[in-house]
């Protein structure tokens, strides 16, 4: 592995870490709900983009998709010595699913806060009488 | 409490979660550099990834295939359809749960026609928008029925349906969709048709051990415990994948309109709400 390759993965392990920084931040620390939502599907992201990282190849990687219906031995082992790992792409499938519908129910949670109380505020919300 | 007192407590709370957050970063880089996640990126693959990638379009060794040549879709509805299983019934009741918050009590169908007379976006902005959505919603089947032969799948296919919808709305209007009889009272049934049909492509082989043959719920393919069953993995040319493509396209109705009725549960205009509010 070159030197600027190995830079260019130092630099993106570090994006995600700051990322995760930042969802984390923003869901303990924004008294709006919203921005704990969007803080929240921040961190899920970038926690696939961490597992999508897992499972990428180094060198000559090619998609893990074999491109004829009629494979011949040689064609299933080069596929095998070169495509990505498809396993944490079909967890990340799964997960981003499951972070879409989530998210959606927990903005369900908050339209309905607002109309009934007329605030998105946290530390207002702790505040009333349910 | 006085204020110079509660303004001390937040600035601990602050040092607390500062300090927090620091720990947790030093000790993922610690986790990263010192291999938890195995050196990535390797040259080589996990020996399992191989196995998935070397045995799912393996023609010379059915007993293990899963006749899709899409690796990752293999493992989605074949390998570990489980998982998916599972996953599907977790969005069904996140779906569900919106749907209960935000329903209207008393009220079975919501129509804002004649209530409102919006005229929506310019008339650029519309024609551009009827054929994006036209776009969207061919793309979306084609992602549907091909997903065991090409990336993407009925979760994707479903995904990309919804924000057609979403699209619409945004343009046009909620009445532009109601006239096309885009409601809930639609959406819902088709949403229930996926998941049953899902589970009912999942227990056929269930229904076929009762006559007496052998098989696992969930079976693609003939297995080395279960060589007398199953599902013709393709006509020809139609490449069915065994029982993906059935789930792929179920899947696809499942979540196309289970978040459709989620965006039009968002669009039900405020002044309803507070009426059906008020009257409670």
């Amino acid at each position: 592995m070159t030197t600027l390759s190995q830079a260019l993965w130092i630099y993106m392990y570090l994006t995600l870490i700051g990322l995760i920084a930042v969802a984390v931040y923003g869901i303990v620390r924004r008294p709006n709900l919203i921005k704990k939502i969007i803080a929240l599907s921040i961190l899920g992201d970038t926690a696939n983009t961490f597992i999508i990282f897992i499972g990428f190849r180094r060198g000559l990687a090619t998609v893990p998709i074999l491109p004829t219906l009629n494979p011949t031995l040689e064609q299933l082992i080069a596929f095998k010595n070169t495509a990505v790992d498809p396993l944490p792409q079909c967890l990340v499938l799964t997960a981003i699913v499951i972070n879409m519908s989530v998210t959606a129910f927990l903005t369900a949670l908050a339209i309905q806060l607002y109309r009934l109380y007329g605030t998105l505020d946290v530390r207002e919300a702790v505040k009333l009488k349910w | 409490m006085t204020a110079t007192k509660a303004l001390e407590e937040e600035k601990t709370h602050s040092l607390i979660i500062g300090v927090g957050i620091a720990i947790l970063l030093i000790l993922t880089i610690a986790a990263v550099i010192l291999g938890a996640t195995g050196y990535t990126p390797s040259e080589k693959i996990r020996p399992l990834a191989q196995f998935y990638l070397y045995y799912a379009m393996n023609i010379f060794k059915k007993e293990l295939w899963a006749a899709t040549p899409e690796a990752v879709n293999s493992m989605v509805w074949d390998y570990r359809g489980y998982d998916t299983l599972f996953e599907t019934s977790v969005f069904f009741l996140a779906v569900i749960g919106a749907v209960a918050v935000l329903r209207l009590p008393g009220v079975k169908d919501v129509t804002t026609k004649g209530i409102f007379s919006g005229r929506g976006l310019s008339l650029i902005v519309k024609v551009v928008t009827k054929f994006i959505v036209s776009f969207i919603l061919i793309v979306a089947i084609s992602i549907a029925i091909h997903g065991n032969l090409t990336p993407g799948g009925g979760f994707q296919a479903g995904a990309a349906v919804s924000i057609a919808t979403l699209v619409a709305l945004a343009a046009f209007s909620r009445i532009f969709l109601e006239e096309r009889h885009i409601t809930t009272k639609l959406m819902l049934p088709i949403r229930v048709i996926g998941v049953v049909g899902i589970g009912l492509v999942a227990l056929a082989p269930a229904l076929i051990a009762l006559t007496g043959i052998f098989a696992f719920a969930m079976q693609n393919q003939p297995k080395v415990w279960a060589p007398n069953f199953g599902f013709p993995p393709g006509f020809g040319d139609f490449w069915l994948s065994g029982n993906q493509f059935y789930y792929n396209f179920l899947e696809f109705l499942a979540v196309g309109a289970g978040f459709t009725v989620i965006y039009l549960m968002y669009s039900i205009p405020e002044l309803i709400y507070k009426e059906v509010l008020k009257k409670k």
